[in-house]
């Protein structure tokens, strides 16, 4: 692989990681944490950087959920698929999120404009059912509201 | 004492006076509180202080776990009495000020905390949630600034250290035993023996482990520990260190959870600032240091050998045990793995004495488990109280208006996805004691208590823990990923209409398969599944033989249907995302085939809008199946 000027600087930011240290995912985490992603490339000089096969630190980046393939949407919207968010109606907020902006779970609007990525809960029941916006929680939630909320963001996401 | 920390103390205890010399408002920054606004609360009080020219102290402070009363602020004067302020959102802080640093805003009193009585407003230790509680590991919260290790060290932090490095490794892990101290992520093991274990390995280094993944949905215990009180749990481990001979610990954080990340990291860098990490910890010739180490979002990885597998550079698979970690753990080194809350006991026990320690609780199962209450009820919480604390007045306790109007509250989820479910009238007769929810074939668990009313399905419940189960699932055995991808068919297709009468036979089938996956994940799937059958089998059967539910939570069950001819209905329509809301020659009306059962229209216009039963017209099941048959 030619080293191309992306490619030294993800080595660059991976430099510090060895072998054999339990650096796999913080070397990611860090990866992820500059590019938003994990891109293609990243896995190859991860992979070179801790000895590992590519398909190995690929295997990786798939088993855990937090890691990304995909750049970050501009705003991200967080379902909490948690139980206070579901037995209070998390269902409805799905459906009415994924329909209004014409997407699922872990997928993006044209442009990367809005992202909706499922979440697990962090103990923020007292909102249920609940989304975050950007990190921020929002709840509870109606249907209704959801809809109007997520047309907003849609309207102003840009 | 050894060396430096008198001079530590003193200095600790400079520092938190300090800020106690004059009025101090304390304002919770957690996660609970943060989504409650308490950040803007707290910016508003700094601008607000300074403004008025008060000489007043704004204080951030972790949460005391009341979550539904946040931002809950304490406004603390200078003579010690202390009064509680309710929901003081931002846009209250003006009034706040106006009214409570002279005397006392009687509008958003909550209770005092301390001091002299006030009329008409509730002292703290009257109020049933809080007088039930037994707080011992989050006695401190709220209460500290949880980012300032000097205000945990004037609380009579690391004298537990202090006091567990002037005995031997043996009397420290001899007091562990004899706490009865079991490991409180839900396992139960003893925790001197597993201490034990490492302690007597040869090889070198070794390490510990602190498992603070918490996967489990609807549980927020260890994240109260590690936002408000993290020294805590970083002293327990530095206990253990001294009594296993272990050199280096990691704390296996997940993502989810970044403001205690944050807070541990800050509280672990301050620690060694403070020499109580590092080489030679207080002159006791103990060298032990840590780093927090952040998952990625995986359930299994809760799991040790999962959470092992992970730390070794790969994904969280569950490994076979034997090795265990006390033989093969991180990088193959003897190491030994513990809850966030068994550290934070330990500390517990050794800064009070086991006669403080083993003062309440029951036989087997010493002193307090924190508990985190969500789902139906009134009021969302973290609780600390003693095992053996009666279910019923927990629960009593978190949602009195129900309890008055007997509303039907139907079963209880205690410990999450693997530990089961159980119907109200076995659960609340329970104590809070891990023994007897075994002998009803499922967990207490890590402190997770989910209350589940009558408005919710059971198909429902377990079509989303059985998703869970498969979705988390490693994929190492086939036993457990395609047994738990059966277990969501099964439950979708019930819940769909399509149940078969033999579906029970299934299940237990299924139920005795997933007994041979590789780890308890695979093994423990089966619980809820199992527990509902068992528990709840009118709701399943009125959903196999009369295809209808009773909650009318079933989407495929159900369908929206106008009855009205309002206004509203405009805005129905308006809201609709799927443009299902119709109306033809002036009558409204839904399509169906367009309708996704959101809810908005019903939302908009509840007068107009009715859900029925879509499915209990169809076939009888019997005639069905025989047809079926040929
Ligand atoms: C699927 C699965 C998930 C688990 N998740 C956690 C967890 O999130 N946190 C935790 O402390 N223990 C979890 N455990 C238990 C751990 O394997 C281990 O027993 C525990 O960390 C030991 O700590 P303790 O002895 O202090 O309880 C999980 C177990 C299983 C089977
Ligand atoms: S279930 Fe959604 S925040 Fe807890």
């Amino acid at each position: 692989m030619l080293d191309t000027e992306a490619t030294l600087e993800i080595q660059e930011l991976v430099a510090e990681f060895k072998p054999g240290n339990a650096d796999l995912l913080p070397a990611l985490h860090k990866v992820q944490h500059r590019y938003g992603y994990v891109p293609k490339e990243a896995m190859g000089v991860v992979a070179k950087q801790l000895r590992l096969g590519e398909a190995h630190v690929y295997g990786a980046v798939t088993f855990y959920s937090e890691f990304r393939q995909i750049p970050p949407p501009k705003t991200r919207v967080d379902w909490c698929s948690g139980p206070a968010c579901r037995l209070k109606g998390g269902e409805h907020v799905r459906r009415a999120l994924e329909a209004t902006l014409e997407i699922g779970m872990e997928e993006n609007t044209e442009g990367d404009k809005l992202g909706l990525h499922l979440a697990q809960c962090n103990g923020t029941c007292d909102f249920a059912p609940q989304i975050w916006v950007d990190g921020k929680v929002v709840g509870p939630l109606t249907a209704a509201e959801t809809i109007r909320l997520a047309r907003e963001l849609k309207d102003g996401a840009g | 004492m050894l060396r430096g920390f008198e001079e530590l103390r003193s200095q600790a205890d400079g520092v938190w006076q300090a800020t106690q010399s004059r009025t101090v408002i304390r304002v919770p920054i957690a996660t609970c509180s943060i989504a409650a606004g308490a950040r803007e609360t707290l910016e508003a009080l700094r601008e607000g202080v300074k403004e008025r020219g008060f000489d007043v102290g704004v204080q951030a402070v972790g949460e005391r776990g009341l979550c539904w009363l946040e931002p809950l602020i304490e406004v603390v004067k200078p003579d010690g009495s202390a009064i509680l302020y309710e929901n003081v959102t931002a846009d209250k802080v003006e009034k706040l000020l106006d009214e409570a640093i002279d005397g006392v805003c009687a509008d958003l009193a909550f209770a005092v905390a301390e001091g002299p009585d006030v009329e008409g407003v509730q002292r703290l230790d009257d109020f049933d949630l809080w007088a039930l509680q037994d707080r011992r590991l989050l006695a401190r919260c709220g209460i500290i600034d949880p980012e300032n290790a000097d205000h945990y060290i004037a609380h009579g932090g690391y004298s537990g250290l202090v006091n567990a490095l002037e005995l031997s490794q043996e009397e420290v892990i001899k007091t562990v035993e004899d706490s009865t101290l079991r490991g409180r992520s839900g396992s139960a093991f003893p925790t001197g023996t597993k201490w034990e274990f490492l302690r007597s390995k040869e090889r070198e280094p070794k390490y510990l482990i602190c498992n603070a993944d918490e996967g489990d949905p609807g549980a927020f215990v260890n994240r109260i520990l590690m936002e408000c009180d993290p020294q805590s749990v970083i002293e327990g481990m530095a206990i253990a260190a001294h009594a296993t001979g272990a050199s280096y610990a990691f704390i296996y954080l997940r993502e989810e959870y970044p403001l205690a990340i944050e807070r541990m990291e800050k509280a672990v860098e301050q620690a060694r600032e403070r020499g109580l990490l590092g080489e030679d910890i207080l002159g006791s010739g103990l060298s032990f240091d840590m780093k927090v180490w952040v998952g990625a979002g995986s359930y299994v990885c809760g799991e040790e050998s999962g959470l092992l597998a992970s730390m070794d550079d790969a994904r969280g698979m569950p490994r076979i045990r034997p090795p265990f970690p006390a033989d093969a753990g991180v990088f193959r080194q003897p190491t030994n793995v513990n809850n966030v809350e068994s550290y934070a006991d330990v500390t517990l026990i050794m800064q009070k004495g086991l006669e403080f320690y083993n003062s309440v609780g029951i036989e087997g199962n010493r002193s307090t488990k924190i508990f985190s209450l969500s789902g139906h009820i009134q009021r969302v919480c973290v609780v600390e109280v003693a095992f053996g604390y009666p279910l019923r007045d927990l629960y009593h306790a978190v949602d009195p208006a129900t309890y008055q109007e007997r509303r039907k509250l139907k079963a209880l989820q205690a410990g999450a996805a693997l530990a089961g479910i159980l119907p109200t009238h076995l659960a609340l007769k329970l104590p809070l004691d891990p023994d007897a929810f075994k002998e009803h074939g499922v967990l207490m668990g890590g402190g997770g208590l989910v209350f589940i009313d009558d408005t919710a399905c059971i198909v429902d419940m377990n079509v989303m823990f059985s998703w869970f189960l498969e979705d988390e699932s490693c994929g190492r055995c086939t036993t457990c990923h395609g047994g738990t991808q059966r277990m969501v068919e099964i439950f979708r297709r019930i819940g769909s209409g399509g149940g078969r009468s033999n579906d029970y036979d299934k299940m237990q089938m299924l139920g005795k398969a997933l007994q041979y996956s590789n780890c308890i994940h695979g093994s423990a799937s089966p619980t809820i599944m199992l527990k509902s059958a068992e528990f709840f089998r009118e709701e399943i059967d009125e959903h196999i033989i009369e295809r209808r539910c009773r909650a009318q939570v079933c989407r495929d069950m159900i369908r929206y249907e106008i009855t009205g001819d309002s206004d509203k209905l405009l805005e129905a329509a308006a809201i609709c995302p799927t443009e299902a809301v119709v109306q033809t020659d002036e009558k409204w009306s839904i399509d169906q085939a367009r309708c996704i059962r959101c809810n908005a229209c019903k939302d908009v216009a509840p007068d107009d809008v009715r859900i029925v039963d879509a499915l209990t017209d169809v076939l009888p099941l019997a005639v069905a199946e025989a047809r079926a048959a040929g």
